[in-house]
Order: structure tokens, then C-alpha cells, then sequence
């Protein structure tokens, strides 16, 4: 039920927004509060379709992804509407993705998710945004080529596409695998097929890089890790290596160019890589009984963060033309309300207690020690420590520098409440670990 | 209910303080007061609840999360106790010593976020949730030293906020093989189980607390950010955050891993010596007035660490006399090298001379605690070195006797500083400017000079409580 009242209502969203906005975000908004029930009630795909299942872990990241939407629907104004629609679609292809149970949809609806992700970087003003939206596209072609090539290999070698009852153990399985991870690596933009990410997520409108950097990417992390669990447990070793290899190289390149930059929306980007890396080590950690914990836990943390930071800086672009880290001198004069949402949500991106930034890296780090790999962990947090750098940089010309501007901004109301929604989520994640651990850690 | 209260009421009341009182900024500091005062005398109330047989007073367990083992376990001893009693008394004090602070409402609701997580540190036996609170304190002050502080506020503070943070994480690395190892996070727990890798964990530990000590070679953000901090806020940097360390120190590995602790106390010994000696010397060296006092703080600690590397009653004893004293006596030191440079505006000693005929008082308390810092009888200098020393002698053997060469290094920083900026003839910087202090500034001073003297006559109170929080070492 949930997944056809988010279509239905995105085919009928673009009859609206035209017109009067408002209502447009309001049918939104009630979109995903039924979903949300009906979900709640157990009223998912799952009861419809064959190839879907559900439970405590899925329930819980359909909720958050869905409470995420409504305060980026809520905060969108004027040309950005088109984006209402897409991120309805976009929901409920989220919600059979994390859903599925079943490698072959797995495939399919990844390709869906990287369709509208395309149409989303397409609402296109400058030549700026087209050379970002181009690179989105582009980039996302090619992974899907590899998934496909990689997913054609394993094919051949399973005759159930099952989660539970694939075969792990083929001649070419690990072959496959590596080869769809390679494709899989595009979407979570880990290092060295980030190149495309730290220009679209910069260069496309604010808002859609919202959705792109960190809705998607977290529903990704998420279905991937399911989809994947049984070949991570298949083939210890090459886990590992792998995972942790891509996740030490992930985060140290990110951090390093994120300290180079002045563009704030690069910085952003490049911190969103990063973030990719420190999201990998759960992975590498599979053998761990918190993995699982360790990746929602990230992947619920960093939706809010990271939709957070990039819906205010699309509100600074909009109001105060800010773009460069020289823009931001004072702010806390200027934008009071929006330097106190933005200096939460980087402390939570830096990792500072409780904010779910902290938890969710200490969850997903802890797995990474359970599984003995506390080496990976001490680079991981030093990494995180050099994070500060560039986060507390922003912070200091928040705050401890002067502006000559006299005027001020206020929040619009939408605005106001998607933010307060998104805050809440990080501070309610920061303090109370259990909803996340008890759903997903079997004891 | 009024533990767990006390750590998070904090971030709801410095916000509701600061949008109250920002259209009346002179009654933050009221406010901020009433809640320091209400803490001290929770922390006393305490004090008087501790079990007699030296173990832990529990105040109630929240937020659990079965599934990893997590919870906030809030339960005190007197090493606590001791803490929250100097955290809530120094809180108090500031107040009276930034009476007169630009943007009232701002910085008295800083100060007010920043005793809810202190709090924390000393009254969880949670690691994970001591490194949440121990991160937290870091937030207020990045703001206090960046907004408040002297001209290079903004390096000193982001680079006081970086490499404590950097620091921590070897330390949250070392939590987190104590919980893979043991399946606890509680220290009480932990302390009975056996650890696999005892050795590396401690290390881990140990680099996280020598950075906030500070220990050489990790001290080099102390001296930033101690300089440009607005002094109050240099008095809970000393008198507070290095004592964190000093406690994790004490708590997680003298009390959790006496076996190992042993096996590295030579490493301990050496570190705190160098210490000592080497910050003693830079303070010998420094014209700069708050960074010789700096020095001179960083040296104490070093003596600190000499005391806990004892591992035994007296050493620990005399390291939380030590602490305290250090508190008491670099407090002043830091508010009165602030002050002198906010009247003349030169930092540089022989810049100044003969403040002590235009500024008699301050100048009085600058010269007393300054004998105090290096050793006068009467004073907490003395009964802190004096222990210290006997009971690294006892340990170690006569040739740790060198450490007097400590108070001697001492002896020649104050002196000479006390030579070139109070007496002497006076400069005409000096001359010209006003030397006016509020009342409620002196009254602080006022405190610590009694305190300084009070404890170094009757050093008794601290002794018992030392008595009750090492007496698993078997008292005197």
C-alpha cells in the first residue's frame, strides 16, 4: 500500500505544483505520513509482491528515509518544485529496494534509483549545474554497466536469486562479486570512482545534491549491505581486504582535498566522500554481530546530517548568494537560525558526542574492533579527528569572524520545520542507541 | 533522579538563559551563579553520602541499550566527590573573576553548557559515555577561547580543539578493545575481568590522557591556548580540563590496571620528570607573563604524573593534594597575569616593573601564589612538593631526589618574573595606566589566597579524602 500512494501521489504532484506550491508539499507531506502508517501496520510491499520482505531494522531506515523527505519536501520553495515528485517516486523506490529480498530486483531497482537520480540533477539553471548534472550521468552509466557485466557473471553460476539461497560458492562468484562492487563503488563514492561526486554534488542545485549525497547514498549503504551479507561472510578474507583497503583510501583522499577547499558545497561534497569511506568499515567488519547495526546506524545518522547541511546552504545560495567560505564571515549576524542548524549538524558530521555523528561512528568503529581490526578503526578515527579541521573551519567564520553586512534573514516556516524535523532525528539518534541496536543486533 | 539531572539540565538551561537575558545580559551571571552554587553544594551533600569503607555511592543507571552492553552509570567516590567539589568551587569563582565580560548572555550560557559534561566526566564509571562527556566539554570552550580570548584567540582555539580531539581517539580506540575484551563497559565491571592485551590498551590510554595533562611532548597546545583564553576561562582550562586528565589517569589505569601500570611506571616516571624539568626551563626562558605562568603549570602537572608513577598510597595521595593545589595556586597566577596585561596591554614582563606600587593587592596575591607555586611552607606548594617528593623517593631511591631541582627552577622563574614586573623601577607603561579592580574580582582573589593558606596549614580535609579514595591501596 505505501508503495503505490507515494507513486500515485507523485503522478498527481505535477498537477498541482504549478500553480500553488503549497498544496503541492502538503499532498507530499501526507503521502509519506501514510506511507509511514501503512508501513507501520505492516501494510508494505511485502503483503502485494512476491520478492519483498520486511522487519525491525528495514521498518525503522523506511521511517527515517521517509521523515528525511517530508522536511526536504517541506523546506523546497520556487523552481525546485519539480523535485516534489521525483521525490515521492523516489520513496517508493527506496522502499522496494530496501525491501527486496531478491538479488535480481536488487539489480532492477538500483537502476530505478539511478534513473530518477539522473532526472533529479537534471533541473538544470546554468551551465554550472548542467556540467555537474552531465558528470552525475555520465558516471552513473558506466557503474551501471559494470553492475550488469558483474551481475551477468553470478548469473551464471546461482540458481535462485534469493537472498537466503543464492549460491556464494560458484566458480566465478568472487569475480562477479568484485566486479559489481567496482559498479556499486560509483554510487557510494568511494575512492578512486569519486571523481564525478565531488563535482555534481557541488555543482548540481543544493537541494537535489541533498537528496543525491545523502538520502540515496544512505539507502544504498543499506540495501547493499543485505544484498551483499551472505558474499561478505562467504569470502572472509577478501572482505577485509577489500574493505577495508578502499575504505582507509576513501577517507584519507576525501579529507585531504576537503581541507584544500573554498567552495563550501566542495567541502560538503568532499566530507560526504569521506564519509563513505568511515560507512565501508562495517562492511569489512561483516564477521562482527554489530555490522549490521554499524551500517544503519551510519546510514541513519549521515541521511540527516548530511540533507541537513546541504538544505541550508541551498537556503545561504538563495537568500545571500553564498557560495565561497569567505561568504560566510559572521553569519551568526546575518542568518542567526541558520548558523545554529548549521554549526549542529557539522559538529554531529565531526562526530562530536551526543550527536548521532558520534554514535553512529562509534557503533559502526565498534564493529570494526569486534572483528579485530582495530588498526583500521585508530586510522579511521584519526581521520576523523583531521575532519574536525575542515568542519571547524566553517564554524570559525561562522562565528568568530566579523561582518560589515547589517541586514538579516529570517527562516520561512517550511524551512524552519524541515530543519527542526532533521535536528531532531540527529539529537534523538545521538542519545538513544537502543531503537537501532535492538532491531538489529540478535542476543 | 538529581544525578543524571544535573549533566543534562545544562544544555536546556544555557538555553533558555541566553534567550532570557539576552535583552538583560546583566543578570546571566546571577543565574550562572545560583546553578554553580546549587552544584557545589550537591557535590557536598555528596561528600557526606560516601560509604565510609572508601567504595562507590550509586546515583542510578539511564539510558540502556541491553544489546551493546550500554548504559549511563552514575556512581561516585571520593576521588569523584573531590573533583566535583573543586569543578563546582573554580565555576563559582570564575563568575566573580568575568564579572565585568563583554556579551554577558552568551558567555555565562557557554559557561553554564560546559558544567553539565564536566560534571559527567567525574561522575560516570561508563567509559563510553566518560569519552562522550569528555568530548563535550570541548565544544563550549572552542567558542569561550575563540570569541573572548586575546588576539590569536581563533589558532588557539581551533588548534586547542583539534588536538585534544585528535588525542582522544587513541583512547576511544582503547575503550573499545577494553569492551571487546571484557564485555563491559563499566569500569567497576571491567576491573574484575581479565583483559587480553593489557599493554596495548594502556598505551592507547595513557596517550589520550598525557595529551590533556599535558604531558611532554604532547603539551604544545597548552601554552596557545592558556595565552589566548580570557583568564577566567584559563583558570577551568588549568584548574579543570588538565585535571581530567590527571583523573582518567588515576581511574583507568592505576585503579583499572594496577599490574600494568606497574610495568610502565619507569616510562611515567621519565615522562613526568622530563616534564617537570623541561616547562620549568621554557618558563625560565618566557618574557611572555601568562605563557611563563603556563609553563609553570604544565611543570606542576609533570609533578603530578612523577606522583601517580609511585603507585602507591602516599604517590596517589600526594598527586591529589597536588591536584588540588595546582588548581588553587595557577588560578590566580592566570587571573592576575590577565588582568595586568588587560590594564597595561603588553604581555611582556620587563615591559612592566613596578606594577606593585600602582596595584598593591594583585600584586600581593600574584607574589604569594608565586611562592606557593614554588614551595613556601605554609602554603599548598609546600605540602604538595614535600609528599610528592618523599613519596617518589620512598619508590625510586635517592636519585629521584633531582626532582627538588624542580622547586629550585621554580624559584627562579617567580622570582625573577616577580623582580622584572612587580618591583623594579617603574616603566612607563605602568605609569600610565589604570589599575581599578572591581570588587567581586577581588573577593575571588581574596578566596584563593585564603585557600591557598588555609590548605597548606591544615592540609588534613584533602588527606582524608585521599584517605577514603586510595584506600583500596590500604591507607596510612
Amino acid at each position: 500500500m505505501s508503495f503505490i500512494i507515494l507513486i500515485a501521489a507523485g503522478l498527481l504532484v505535477p498537477l498541482f505544483y504549478r500553480n500553488n506550491i503549497f498544496i503541492a508539499k502538503m499532498i507530499a507531506v501526507v503521502a509519506f505520513l501514510l506511507a509511514a502508517y501503512f508501513i507501520y501496520t505492516g501494510n508494505s510491499l511485502h503483503s502485494i509482491f512476491p520478492y519483498f520482505t520486511t522487519d525491525a531494522a528495514t521498518k525503522l531506515m523506511e521511517f527515517v528515509l521517509l521523515a528525511t523527505l517530508a522536511a526536504v519536501s517541506l523546506a523546497l520553495t520556487g523552481f525546485e518544485r519539480p523535485l516534489i515528485s521525483q521525490m515521492l517516486f523516489l520513496s517508493g523506490a527506496s522502499i522496494a529496494f530496501l525491501e527486496t529480498n531478491n538479488f535480481f530486483m536488487y539489480i532492477v531497482l538500483f537502476e530505478v534509483i539511478a534513473i530518477i537520480s539522473y532526472i533529479l540533477v537534471a533541473n538544470i539553471r546554468n551551465f554550472f549545474n548542467a556540467e555537474g548534472a552531465i558528470k552525475a550521468f555520465i558516471a552513473g552509466a558506466v557503474a551501471s554497466g559494470i553492475i550488469l557485466l558483474g551481475f551477468a557473471l553470478f548469473s551464471f553460476t546461482t540458481d535462485s536469486f534469493n537472498y537466503a539461497e543464492m549460491n556464494v560458492s560458484g566458480k566465478f562468484t568472487l569475480i562477479a562479486v568484485a566486479i559489481m562492487l567496482a559498479g556499486i563503488f560509483y554510487k557510494l563514492t568511494v575512492v578512486p570512482m569519486h571523481g564525478w561526486a565531488a563535482d555534481a554534488y557541488a555543482q548540481v542545485n543544493h537541494a537535489a545534491a541533498a537528496i543525491l549525497s545523502g538520502v540515496i547514498k544512505s539507502v544504498v549503504l543499506v540495501a547493499t549491505f543485505k544484498a551483499f551479507y551472505k558474499f561478505l561472510i562467504a569470502y572472509p578474507v577478501a572482505t577485509v581486504l577489500i574493505f577495508s583497503f578502499f575504505a582507509i583510501v576513501t577517507m584519507t583522499l576525501a579529507n585531504f582535498m576537503a581541507l584544500w577547499q573554498k567552495r563550501i558545497s566542495k567541502i560538503l561534497a568532499f566530507s560526504s566522500i569521506a564519509h563513505s569511506g568511515y560507512a565501508l568499515i562495517p562492511f569489512a567488519a561483516a564477521a562482527s554481530a554489530y555490522s549490521y547495526a554499524g551500517v544503519l546506524y551510519y546510514a541513519v545518522a549521515y541521511i540527516f546530517m548530511q540533507t541537513s547541511v546541504f538544505l541550508i546552504l541551498n537556503d545561504l545560495r538563495r537568500e545571500l548568494g553564498v557560495k565561497y567560505l569567505q561568504d560566510i564571515k559572521g553569519l551568526y549576524k546575518v542568518a542567526p537560525l541558520h548558523s545554529l542548524f548549521f554549526t549542529v549538524q557539522l559538529f554531529s558530521l565531526a562526530g562530536i558526542p551526543l550527536l548521532a555523528g558520534f554514535l553512529s561512528k562509534a557503533v559502526a568503529f565498534y564493529a570494526g574492533v569486534d572483528a579485530g581490526l582495530w588498526v583500521i578503526v585508530l586510522i579511521a578515527l584519526l581521520n576523523s579527528a583531521l575532519a574536525v579541521g575542515y568542519y571547524v573551519w566553517i564554524i570559525k567564520h561562522i562565528y568568530f569572524d566579523d561582518t560589515n553586512s547589517n541586514e538579516t534573514i529570517t527562516m520561512t516556516p517550511g524551512s524552519l520545520i524541515g530543519q527542526l524535523i532533521l535536528l531532531a532525528g540527529t539529537v534523538y539518534f545521538g542519545i538513544v542507541a537502543g531503537n537501532i541496536i535492538n532491531a538489529t543486533v540478535v542476543y | 533522579m538529581v544525578a543524571v539531572d544535573i549533566i543534562f539540565a545544562p544544555i536546556f538551561l544555557s538555553a533558555l538563559v541566553y534567550f532570557l537575558t539576552r535583552g538583560a545580559q546583566h543578570l546571566a551571571k546571577y543565574i550562572a551563579l545560583g546553578w554553580f552554587i546549587v552544584l557545589f553544594f550537591i557535590a557536598f551533600n555528596w561528600y557526606h553520602q560516601l560509604p565510609a569503607d572508601g567504595g562507590f555511592l550509586p546515583l542510578g543507571n539511564f539510558l540502556s541499550v541491553p544489546a551493546f552492553g550500554f548504559e549511563l552509570t552514575l556512581q561516585i567516590d571520593a576521588l569523584s566527590v573531590a573533583m566535583l567539589l573543586l569543578t563546582a568551587a573554580l565555576l563559582i569563582l570564575v563568575v566573580f573573576t568575568s564579572w565585568e565580560e563583554k556579551n554577558q548572555a552568551a558567555y555565562f550560557s557557554l559557561l553554564i553548557l560546559f558544567s553539565g559534561p564536566i560534571f559527567g566526566v567525574f561522575m560516570t564509571t561508563n567509559v563510553l559515555w566518560f569519552f562522550i562527556f569528555w568530548e563535550l566539554t570541548l565544544v563550549p570552550m572552542l567558542f569561550l577561547i575563540g570569541i573572548w580570548g586575546a588576539e590569536e584567540r581563533i589558532y588557539a582555539a581551533i588548534k586547542f580543539f583539534i588536538y585534544t580531539h585528535v588525542f582522544a581517539m587513541f583512547m576511544f580506540v582503547g575503550f573499545f578493545l577494553l569492551f571487546k575484551q571484557t564485555g563491559y563497559w563499566d569500569i567497576t565491571l571491567i576491573k574484575e575481568a581479565a583483559i587480553a592485551t593489557p599493554a596495548l590498551i594502556w598505551w592507547l590510554m595513557f596517550i589520550g590522557f598525557a595529551a590533556k595533562l599535558p604531558l611532554f611532548p604532547f603539551h604544545t597546545w597548552l601554552p596557545d591556548a592558556h595565552v589566548q583564553a580570557p583568564s577566567s576561562i584559563s583558570v577551568l582550562l588549568a584548574g579543570v580540563l588538565l585535571k581530567m586528565g590527571a583523573y582518567g589517569l588515576i581511574r583507568f589505569t592505576v585503579e583499572l590496571m594496577p599490574a600494568t601500570t606497574i610495568q610502565f611506571s619507569m616510562w611515567m616516571l621519565v615522562l613526568g620528570l622530563l616534564t617537570t624539568l623541561f616547562a620549568g626551563m621554557l618558563a625560565i626562558y618566557e618574557r611572555h607573563i601568562k605563557k611563563m605562568v603556563a609553563y609553570s603549570s604544565i611543570s606542576h602537572m609533570g609533578l603530578v604524573v612523577v606522583a601517580i608513577a609511585t603507585m602507591t598510597y602516599d604517590g596517589l595521595s600526594a598527586a591529589l593534594y597536588e591536584m588540588i593545589g595546582h588548581a588553587l595556586v595557577i588560578s590566580p597566577l592566570f587571573l592576575i597575569a590577565g588582568w595586568f596585561h588587560h590594564k597595561t596591554h603588553t604581555w611582556y614582563m620587563d615591559e612592566m616593573g613596578g606594577i606593585m606600587k600602582k596595584a598593591p593587592y594583585a600584586s600581593a596575591i600574584f607574589i604569594l601564589a608565586g611562592m606557593a607555586a614554588l614551595g613556601l611552607p605554609g602554603t599548598m606548594g609546600f605540602v604538595g612538593e614535600l609528599t610528592i617528593i618523599v613519596s617518589a623517593v620512598k619508590s625510586f631511591g635517592w636519585w629521584i631526589a633531582i626532582i627538588a631541582l624542580a622547586g629550585l627552577i621554580s624559584a627562579g622563574y617567580i622570582i625573577w618574573s616577580v623582580r622584572r614586573a612587580i618591583h623594579g623601577p617603574m616603566s612607563p607603561i605602568v605609569e600610565k595606566s589604570d589599575f581599578t579592580m572591581s570588587f567581586p574580582e577581588k573577593f575571588a582573589l581574596a578566596i584563593y589566597a585564603f585557600l591557598i593558606v588555609y590548605f597548606g596549614i591544615n592540609p588534613q580535609p584533602i588527606f582524608d579524602i585521599a584517605n577514603q579514595a586510595f584506600s583500596f591501596f590500604g591507607g596510612m
